[in-house]
């Protein structure tokens, strides 16, 4: 009877500032499922609430009937959650090979060992280079990350949150700042890589939110305005008021 | 290839080098090049703190110190005990030591940790000189050191050459240890937190955790080096724990550089005979080395192996085929 | 235990002082995000300037008042201005690095010109005097340093809080690039910033000189106690040095009266207790 994963009621106040007043919302497993909204609606700090960035003031996230609010991250990771951030995060001064490298080994319980050297490893290595070719950096396995372009490091950004193998993806604006050719490309290999895996991606490019999820919530001033199919959303009057209210 | 085999020909050389040095050198500096040995152990200890993890410890000394008291008073208070035991007890009053102060840090890194571990480190200064029953004070503790029993043979470590091949054998292990952790899962693990902590924990890596054990770690090192320095000089006195000890430690990792793993090495050396040096002409060789530190810190804070990594590239490295020079501790 | 009143006011006396070294220390660190391992030995050289004006060249304490922290307030601009902003670039490692080199160039400096033993400053006139008080009899200058600290406390809190000055304080540490594009100097207010923390250091060792004596291991006792006040009252947080300023003087007074041999661990005990605790300090802001 329990959802996949289900956002209950979920308060955020910064020092007296109310960005969630009430997020509600429920995902089911293998759905792609977009959460949309004008600037300043809230979305990232959705995302960093269920991704253990930070805690909720209230509420409780539901992953498979367990409550995992206010868990630190490295928990949720254990728990198979993994995200990407709007802003890239990547290790810049390492190679791309050696970024991808920590979550992978991460995911094969390498992480404080002593004696073993992770990249003497067959299993992690092949991983390793599996994700490269999935996100098209294998060319640039040696290149450190500082040294990519922008479109090659938001890959790499994916590739990081795809290296520990995760069942449930959240993606913070994926194709931010890039060109609409770029943006294309990206939406491809997203659509790709996540295949078989629970999507949540926070977007506000609606072409991007379009081909990529099936189910879309609609984050406005806090709360959930409404959570359907694309088809739904598009013509939903709610919405449109929402959009063109901002102006 | 020959990234594999160099580091382990250089430590092959080293060591046969070592062997042979108390045919060619006098007493006076065979003493002096085991005072090294000790001493680089303490410093890559240390750098893997600093250079490694990024965080600037102004308490090593404790664990060093700890150990160096620990070992003095555990030879005087349990006779027969044996080396192998005398070193046990040293380095394990170092783990315990550095598990429960770095419970107390673990959250805390940059300026705090810096502050508190110079906090605890004045601690324990202050309970080794007024603990005077038990340290004794300002006069510290001589010891005699024992023999070494290897279980079908023992030998006795009264001679100097004898105690500098033992010196050898563990420091050398111990160092060689340290550089093979810069390798292993948990070296790089702590060299991607200084790098991006955050990502780290969203990669499933509890960085709490991980500094806690590299903080034991390192500070277990460093006790090891302290059993040695009063195994050593057959005394230890509270200079071993004072807020000077972890200065001295600092200098001598910074002098060589950070950004390699041989940097410290070649700054104990450094630091070493310059003391002697200085400390024969002028009484105010630690205001000369205080000058030269904070010149580094301005203009080469790369320490001595930066600038000899510059000029290698510039003479031998012509072609730039790493997309310019690597910025990181070591070459990941 | 009928002394009690008076290991009160020597703790009340304690607290002054170290209230008056901590504040330049938690001002410099509020504003600049700089620890300054440098303060403590600032400190020092005050009190030994401080012994040269009062006891070879003038005989006057007030002359060493004003005087030591002018020359401090300007070389803390010199160093901030030459030194610090130099290293900057490298973070906050580079201004550790940097600060507790100068710590141990200005000890060692200090230990050249004035000698390696203890230097007694010794004041005269109505500050030598007592007063009673609670019916024993105590010395006015233990007293004087307590007032000292509340005048110095109080203005501080002014400055920051009450004026123009304070808001552009205030606005340069919260965003330093659009402050500057607002039209204020930003390195300017910054350099003033670490020159009065310098100040403040110096006008601390002054008072500190008839005190406890000038000796060179004065830095290290103190900077121990002024971390500790730091880390109990919270990083950069002004209310947080004066409470923590007279919870520990009280600790080491009466440390000293309850149990004379482990008076120095209390002062840990509670540095432990409140990391466990609050890791952010009292007043500190949780990260």
């Amino acid at each position: 009877m329990s959802d996949y994963l289900h956002i209950q009621n979920i308060h955020k106040d910064f020092s007296g500032l109310k960005v969630l007043t009430g997020v509600e919302f429920k995902v089911t497993e293998k759905e792609r499922h977009a959460v949309i909204g004008p600037n300043g609606a809230g979305k990232t700090t959705l995302l960093n609430i269920i991704s253990g960035k930070f805690k909720p003031s209230s509420g409780a996230i539901l992953f498979k009937g367990k409550d995992i609010s206010g868990k630190p991250p490295n928990v949720l990771n254990h728990y198979g959650l993994a995200r990407s951030f709007q802003i890239t995060n990547v290790f810049q001064e390492l190679s791309v090979f050696y970024n991808v490298l920590a979550g992978v080994r991460s995911h094969h319980g390498l992480r404080y060992n002593f004696f073993k050297m992770p990249d003497h490893d067959r299993n992690i290595c092949e991983k390793v280079e599996s994700i490269l070719e999935d996100v098209g950096l294998v060319d640039v396995k040696d290149q450190p990350a500082s040294s990519l372009s922008y479109g090659q490091q938001r890959a790499l950004e994916i590739a990081i949150t795809l290296s520990t193998d995760p069942e449930l993806i959240l993606l913070d604006e994926p194709t931010a700042g890039m060109t609409r050719e770029e943006t294309n490309q990206a939406i491809q290999m997203i659509d790709k890589v996540t295949a078989g895996h629970t999507l949540i991606i926070i977007e506000h490019d609606m072409e991007v939110v379009f081909s990529l999820a099936n189910i879309i919530s609609v984050l406005h001033y806090g709360t959930i305005l409404v959570s359907d199919t694309p088809e739904k959303i598009r013509n939903d009057q709610r919405v449109k008021d929402a959009y063109l209210g901002e102006g | 290839m020959k990234q594999k085999i160099m580091p382990l020909i250089t430590i092959i050389a080293l060591f046969l080098l070592g062997i042979f040095m108390p045919v060619i050198l006098k007493q006076y500096h065979l003493n002096m090049l085991t005072e090294i040995i000790i001493f680089a152990l303490f410093a890559v200890s240390y750098n893997l703190l600093l250079g490694y993890a990024g965080l600037l410890s102004f308490g090593h000394a404790m664990f060093f110190g700890l150990s160096a008291f620990v070992t003095a008073i555990a030879i005087i208070h349990i006779p027969g005990l044996s080396l192998w035991n005398v070193i046990l007890i040293g380095v394990g009053a170092a783990v315990i030591v550095g598990f429960i102060i770095g419970g107390l840090l673990l959250r805390h890194k940059g300026s705090y940790f810096a502050l508190l571990t110079l906090a605890f480190n004045a601690l324990f200064y202050a309970i080794a000189t007024k603990w005077h029953s038990v340290t004794g004070g300002d006069d510290g503790l001589s010891i005699t050191r024992p023999g070494l029993d290897l279980g079908f043979t023992s030998i006795p470590l009264d001679s100097l050459t004898n105690f500098y091949y033992l010196t050898l054998v563990i420091m050398g292990a111990a160092i060689v240890f340290c550089w093979y952790f810069t390798h292993t899962a948990m070296g790089k693990t702590v060299l991607l937190m200084r790098e991006n902590e955050e990502r780290m924990k969203f990669l499933g890596f509890n960085t709490n955790i991980s500094r806690l054990i590299l903080f034991t770690f390192t500070g277990a090192l460093a006790g090891l080096a302290g059993v040695f320095y009063t195994l050593h000089f057959q005394f230890v006195s509270i200079s071993a724990i004072s807020p000077d000890m972890t200065t001295a430690v600092l200098l001598m990792v910074f002098v060589g550089g950070t950004k390699k793993f041989w940097g410290p090495l070649l700054g104990v050396f450094v630091y070493i005979i310059l003391q002697n040096y200085l400390s024969n002409i002028t009484d105010r060789w630690p205001l000369v080395i205080g000058v030269i530190f904070v010149l580094m810190v301005l203009y080469v804070p790369g320490g001595l192996s930066d600038v000899i990594m510059n000029v290698w590239q510039r003479f031998f490295e012509k072609k730039d085929n790493n997309g310019g020079k690597s910025a990181t501790a070591e070459e990941v | 235990m009928s002394d009690i009143p008076v290991f009160f006011l020597h703790g009340l006396a304690y607290a002054g002082l170290l209230f008056l070294v901590s504040a330049g220390l938690t001002l410099i660190f509020g504003m600049m995000n700089v620890l300054n391992f440098a303060h403590a030995a600032m400190y020092m050289l005050g009190a030994y300037l401080s012994y040269t004006i009062i006891m070879q060249l003038t005989g006057q304490f007030w002359m060493a008042l004003i005087l030591c922290p002018l020359i401090l307030f300007v070389i803390g601009a010199l160093i901030e201005r030459f030194l610090l902003r130099r290293v900057h670039k490298y973070g906050h490692l580079g201004e550790l690095l940097l600060t507790f080199g100068l710590a141990y160039i200005v000890t060692e400096l200090v230990k050249w010109y004035w000698g390696n033993y203890p230097l007694a400053v010794n004041i005269t006139g109505f500050l030598s005097g007592t007063i009673t008080i609670f019916g024993f009899i105590y010395p006015i200058y233990r007293i004087f340093i307590f007032l000292c600290a509340v005048l110095v406390g109080g203005v501080m809190a002014l400055i920051l809080y009450k004026t123009r000055l304070g808001i552009i304080l205030r606005a340069s540490v919260n965003d330093s690039e659009m402050t500057n594009t607002l039209g204020v100097n930003v390195p300017l207010v910054l350099m003033g910033v670490f020159a009065f923390g310098t100040a403040l250091s110096g006008f601390a060792g002054v008072i500190a000189g008839p005190l406890l004596s000038t000796f060179p291991g004065m830095a290290q006792e103190i900077l121990i106690d002024a971390f500790v006040v730091i880390v109990v009252g919270g990083f950069g947080s002004l209310g947080g040095a004066i409470v923590a300023s007279l919870l520990i003087g009280q600790l080491q007074s009466f440390g000293v009266l309850l149990i004379p041999k482990l008076s120095v661990a209390l002062v840990y005990l509670l540095m432990a207790i409140v990391l466990v605790v609050k890791p952010s300090g009292l007043f500190g802001e949780e990260q």
